[in-house]
């Protein structure tokens, strides 16, 4: 038996180590600890809630909207308020585009290079490579000059002898199984990627003045206002750039994205076999229609899916979200706790740096374990396809199953390290499919006469009740997002932030059961345990977010009561 | 804290990187290569007569090594620098610079990731460009923050204090930004406080403008010395002046045509944002002239005041982002200074309204003289 | 009562320079609050982008500003040329035993703990320590907005001078402070016209017309 340690893990968002415990060729078990700090939630305390959002934005500037929206929902749902149709369309927008940018930055940036070998994308016959993406799909950059550019610019590149980010990796290790022009296609893709993702993200600009981190939201709606006659405004030019900028997200999705996707899968197809994890999935659902909170009019739907019974779909239950801190590095005893009633602070039992291993039968990590009724929970891309195929969303049944009628696999290969790579594919497909229907409706409702942006009836703090408390959910591109916000006082009395990566990057549990990564490890071959390359590909599989998973504290673990359902 | 004046303190600033360019080998056109340089220029506020010389010294010189640190981050930095347009961050990558350690974008990951980071500094000691995204949490032995077992207070010493120069990317790292927020939980700090003898420039702003850290390096390479700062460490070309001063909603500002209600008529025709809290008049960055993702927008464009990003310290003096003056501890977060301060002045008006009322009763004040020496 | 106004005769107390700064930081003080109170909450004034309301207010209250520095200044350095009742040791009265003495009286007369009304010729002693804290609040305004204002030209003299304060306060500290400090004089001026009249009535000192003509009647024997 051989203990290997991966850290840091690189190419994910934040500090993340994997210990691991080899048998065979094998992994048998596996730890996850996240080994950064920052405290978010208690620098919270005491602040305008109206400013919250602006604080939890930069838990994740990688994900850099997600948790603003969460933010001003879990305040609009504390205080009540009903923000304008406009500004629920102009959200779904933002995040609609921020959610198909971050996929393709993780497939091809992120995650391609655990299946790409760049370094044999040299020996391509660019005109072999032209030949397999015209088969593929009719983007104008298919021909052998394009891939001989490329392939003359990395072989400069390579030449130079400093390989910067590209060097010391696990190039031309034996599980790399792309042929040299498939190899060669993915690379000019990460380059071409590069450009497009700068591109498209200008819609936040447009709305929201930047990204990363958008400045435009408001408890009450949205800070742009809209205005046809006003050059100050969301007017006509605008709207019209945007429509343009949706084009080359569909576009290059449609075109480039899915058909590399697929190809990239049809080699390693022995993936969907591998890094199932823990069969529970959850999902909040997203996009909302209308302005009424409502979560029957979500287009993803909310739901939960246990044991990988894709028959049947459970409602959530926000109640029986717990956290436990067994394993995390916080006070507080082993049972979990609603995050209202949230454990309290830090208390580091790890060893002192600088350190080899973690003793993982203790405390080994920063992150919680959130259960969902006792049971850990897959979140993500995943999860979100799951509960819509299983609730019978068109959209996400066709996609589906186009994608599993083309990889000729059937529906259980989507439990596995690469159905939740195909997963989120199938996700950016459909949001970027469904963005410009998002823009018609806005312009629609401009057309109407509706020009209200944001609601200011609860502006004033004045105005809210002595006491409040509310939470917000959000898909975001990693997964279940959820704040939890207590206002006393027109103060933050309490926050809480419960993260996509918190539920996959878990530590276990007090009943020392794993969490997702954990145990979407375990029966993972590993061919060379110096160069692990496997266990990266089964956790970028789920994209991870540390710098998110890690934000929990709660120095008074009030609990919470009359929590509306959002 | 000594930030350098910036002028003649970059140490070893004589150091050449000597691998030899050519444009042909980067597969970029000279045309291409010119442009971005006039980019630079236009962002260094540089005449044009220095174009060649930008040129000769990108040409001449090899790619620095680079590595990119990152600690108590939200990564915001790192993608702000994949919007780079100027060069592009393929650009950038594959011909400006030689970024030998970044985690988010690096193929490597575990020992042979820490490997290349020790091999740079080691082997490149005095030449290579550190650049930090994040705080460096101090408190408890820094164990808020390790990677590859190792806290980030070790790795900053030791990566800062052997770079030729290192630059801080965003507020966290230049000034230790949120996770430095009241109540600070682990103690974060910016770079030049965990390593104060680090030749250190900072480049703060909530993510950074990626156009500031590419002039930065461009500056470096084409004058062989760092930017001129400002007393907060802070480069002039990028941070000397006020956003208030370039701002378009300026020439509503002097007018006085000010938003008061989100949404409304004001709002919707672009007037200044002062009364909703916007922190223009007190922040000093290039936002309104340099923009962002190429200058589409930036947040005033959008209708959302400034939050005053890229001044130290701006989580708490800052907030609430709402309003233009800060809390005053002890107090609601409606209770301004002006609030307290009226009330103060009602309070004494009254007081001695009262103390007049029972003045004016007492007739038989004693008109002993008895007092009268006190000023002889 | 009859008796001691017999004796009266004119003193001349408040010479021209006393008087003269006195009145300019009514003034000043009195524009700079008005104005200042418009440029920290402002309401739209300008029906159309090319009026220029707020930068004549903002002209007008840079200018009371430098008035009053300069009465500030003026009056700090007659202190020290001037009589003695307008002299720097009338603010300084807890340095001798018998000045704490008299701001004792002072402070009983006002408190309603003793009848008895001491007659200064200058200011009383409680006055002049007051007055010492006023000056000290009058240069933390002018530090605070001087620094404040220096900020339009971060390379220009005024900064050059004024810098060092950002090394050590926020600038939203700095201007938190320029507004309470002004509703604390804000505060001073009420009680200053409160406690004149007062003295004027019951003390009969004639120290509200003293500050027009500069003169008091006094009772002695000079």
């Amino acid at each position: 038996m051989t203990k290997i340690v991966v850290d840091p893990i690189t190419r994910i968002e934040g500090h993340l180590r994997i210990q691991a415990e080899v048998n065979g060729g094998t992994i048998t078990d596996a730890w996850s600890s996240s080994t950064m700090f920052r405290g978010i939630e208690s620098i919270l305390k005491g602040r305008d809630p109206r400013d919250a959002w602006y604080f939890t934005q930069r838990i994740c500037g990688v994900c850099t909207t997600v948790h603003s929206i969460a933010s001003i929902r879990a305040v609009e749902n504390a205080l009540n308020i009903t923000v304008p149709l406009n500004a629920e369309l102009i959200r779904n927008l933002i995040i609609g585009t921020q959610l198909v940018q971050d996929h393709v930055i993780h497939f091809y940036h992120l995650h391609a290079l655990d299946w790409v070998d760049v370094v044999s994308a040299l020996k391509a016959d660019p005109a072999k490579s032209a030949a397999l993406a015209a088969s593929l799909s009719d983007w104008p950059l298919n021909s052998p000059t394009y891939f001989k550019s490329v392939q003359d610019k990395v072989a400069a590149f390579v030449k130079k002898g400093r390989l910067g980010p590209f060097g010391n990796a696990y190039w031309g290790h034996p599980a790399y199984k792309l042929p040299p022009e498939a190899n060669l296609m993915a690379t000019a893709h990460y380059l071409e990627a590069l450009d497009w993702q700068r591109e498209v993200i200008k819609i936040h600009a447009i709305l929201g003045s930047k990204n990363p981190h958008p400045q435009t939201f408001l408890v009450g709606g949205m800070a742009i206002p809209i205005d046809p006659n006003s050059q100050n405004a969301l007017n006509a030019d605008k709207i019209a750039e945007i429509g343009e900028l949706l084009g080359k997200v569909k576009r290059f999705v449609e075109k480039v994205y899915i058909p590399d996707l697929l190809a990239v899968a049809s080699f390693y197809k022995d993936w969907a076999g591998i890094g199932a994890g823990v069969g529970n999935y959850l999902s909040y659902g997203e996009y909302p229609l209308d302005n009424s909170g409502k979560p029957e009019k979500l287009w993803f739907p909310q739901g939960i899916i246990l044991n990988r019974d894709l028959t049947k779909v459970h409602p959530i239950d926000q109640k029986k979200i717990t956290e436990s801190v067994a394993h995390s590095w916080y006070e507080g005893g082993s049972a979990g706790v609603h995050p209202y009633d949230g454990q309290t602070e830090p208390k580091y039992t790890g060893p002192k740096p600088p350190y080899d291993m973690i003793d993982t039968n203790g405390k080994y990590s920063w992150v919680k374990s959130p259960r969902y009724d006792g049971k850990p929970m897959e979140v993500g891309p995943l999860a979100v396809i799951l509960v819509a195929y299983a609730s019978g969303h068109a959209g996400a049944k066709g996609a589906v199953d186009m994608v599993l009628k083309k990889l000729g696999v059937g529906p259980e290969a989507l439990f596995s390290t690469l159905g939740r790579t195909a997963a989120r594919g199938i996700e950016s497909l459909l949001v970027a499919e469904e963005l410009p229907k998002w823009l018609d409706m806005l312009v629609a409702n401009i057309k109407g006469g509706d020009l209200a942006s944001h609601n200011g009836e609860k502006w004033d703090p004045a105005s809210w009740p002595h006491e409040a408390a509310g939470f917000g959910w959000h898909n975001a591109p990693r997964g279940a997002l959820g704040h939890w916000v207590r206002i006393r006082d027109q103060k933050i009395e309490n926050y809480q932030a419960v993260v996509p990566t918190t539920w996959n990057a878990s530590p276990r549990d007090e009943k020392g059961e794993r969490g997702p990564y954990e145990a979407a490890l375990v029966g993972t071959p590993l061919a060379d345990p110096d160069k692990p390359l496997e266990i990266l590909r089964t956790i970028h599989s789920f994209d991870p977010c540390l710098a998110c998973a890690v934000h929990v504290v709660d120095p008074e673990g009030n609990a919470m009561v009359d929590v509306k359902v959002l | 804290m000594d930030y350098g004046d910036g002028k003649g303190k970059s140490r070893n600033s004589e150091q050449c990187f000597d691998v030899p360019r050519s444009l042909a080998e980067r597969g970029i056109t000279r045309r291409d290569f010119m442009k971005f340089c006039t980019a630079m220029s236009a962002a260094l506020a540089l005449p044009m007569s220095l174009v060649p010389r930008i040129a000769a010294a990108l040409e001449n010189d090899g790619r620095p090594s680079v590595i990119w640190l990152e600690f108590q981050s939200c990564t915001g930095d790192t993608e702000a620098l994949l919007r780079a347009a100027n060069p592009t961050i393929g650009e950038i990558v594959l011909d400006v610079l030689s970024i030998d350690y970044a985690e988010t974008i690096m193929a490597a990951a575990g020992h042979q990731a820490e490997d290349a980071r020790m091999k740079t500094v080691k082997e490149a000691r005095g030449k290579y460009i550190a650049i930090v995204e994040g705080a460096v949490p101090m408190k408890d032995g820094g164990i808020y923050c390790c990677i590859g077992g190792r806290s980030a207070l070790d790795i900053v010493r030791e990566v800062c204090s052997g770079a030729l120069a290192t630059i801080t990317v965003g507020t966290c790292a230049s000034y230790g930004g949120l996770p430095a927020a009241a109540p600070n939980p682990t103690g974060a700090v910016g770079v030049k406080e965990a390593v104060p003898g680090a030749t250190v420039v900072n480049l703060p702003g909530c993510p950074v403008n990626t156009d500031n850290l590419v002039a930065t390096v461009v500056h470096f390479l084409t004058f062989g010395k760092l930017p001129a700062v400002d007393g907060k460490g802070r480069p002039l070309f990028a941070y000397g002046k006020r956003i208030h001063d370039n701002c378009e909603r300026r020439p509503h500002f002097d007018a006085g045509q000010y938003v008061e209600v989100w949404g409304s008529e004001a709002h919707r025709n672009g007037h200044c944002l002062y009364k909703m809290g916007c922190k223009g008049p007190e922040t000093f960055h290039n936002c309104p002239v340099q923009r962002y993702n190429e200058k589409t927008n930036w947040p005033v464009g959008s209708g959302h005041g400034c939050a005053g990003c890229s001044e130290p310290q701006f989580w708490d003096t800052m907030t609430p982002f709402y309003r233009r003056l800060p809390n005053v501890p002890g107090f609601g977060i409606e209770t301004t200074a002006d609030k307290i301060g009226a009330g103060l002045a009602v309070a004494t008006a009254a007081a001695f309204a009262a103390h007049g009322v029972v003045s004016g009763l007492r007739h038989k004040d004693d008109e002993s003289k008895d007092g009268k020496g006190g000023n002889q | 009562m009859k008796q001691s106004q017999e004796c009266l005769h004119e003193a001349y107390v408040w010479e021209v320079p006393v008087r003269v700064t006195h009145w300019v930081n009514v003034l000043s003080i009195a524009i700079l609050s008005v104005t200042g109170i418009y440029i920290g909450s402002p309401v739209t004034l300008a029906l159309t982008p090319s009026g220029y309301d707020m930068g004549w207010i903002r002209f007008i209250h840079f200018t009371a500003g430098f008035l009053f520095a300069i009465s500030v200044v003026s009056r700090i350095y007659w202190s020290f040329v001037s009589n003695r009742y307008a002299g720097w040791r009338e603010f300084v009265p807890f340095l001798s035993a018998e000045g704490r003495r008299n701001m004792w009286r002072m402070f009983a007369y006002y408190t309603f703990m003793s009848r008895k009304i001491p007659h200064p010729i200058g200011h009383n002693a409680l006055a002049g320590a007051t007055y010492l804290l006023v000056f000290l609040l009058y240069l933390v305004m002018i530090l605070t907005g001087f620094t404040l204002y220096s900020e339009h030209a971060p390379h220009g003299p005024l900064h050059a001078l004024l810098g060092w304060m950002f090394a050590h306060f926020s600038n939203q500290g700095i201007r938190q402070t320029h507004h309470l400090t002004m509703w604390l004089l804000i505060g001073f001026a009420i009680h200053h016209i409160y406690s004149a009249w007062l003295m004027d009535v019951k003390e009969r000192g004639g120290v509200i017309s003293s500050i027009f003509g500069g003169y008091k009647p006094v009772q002695g024997r000079e």
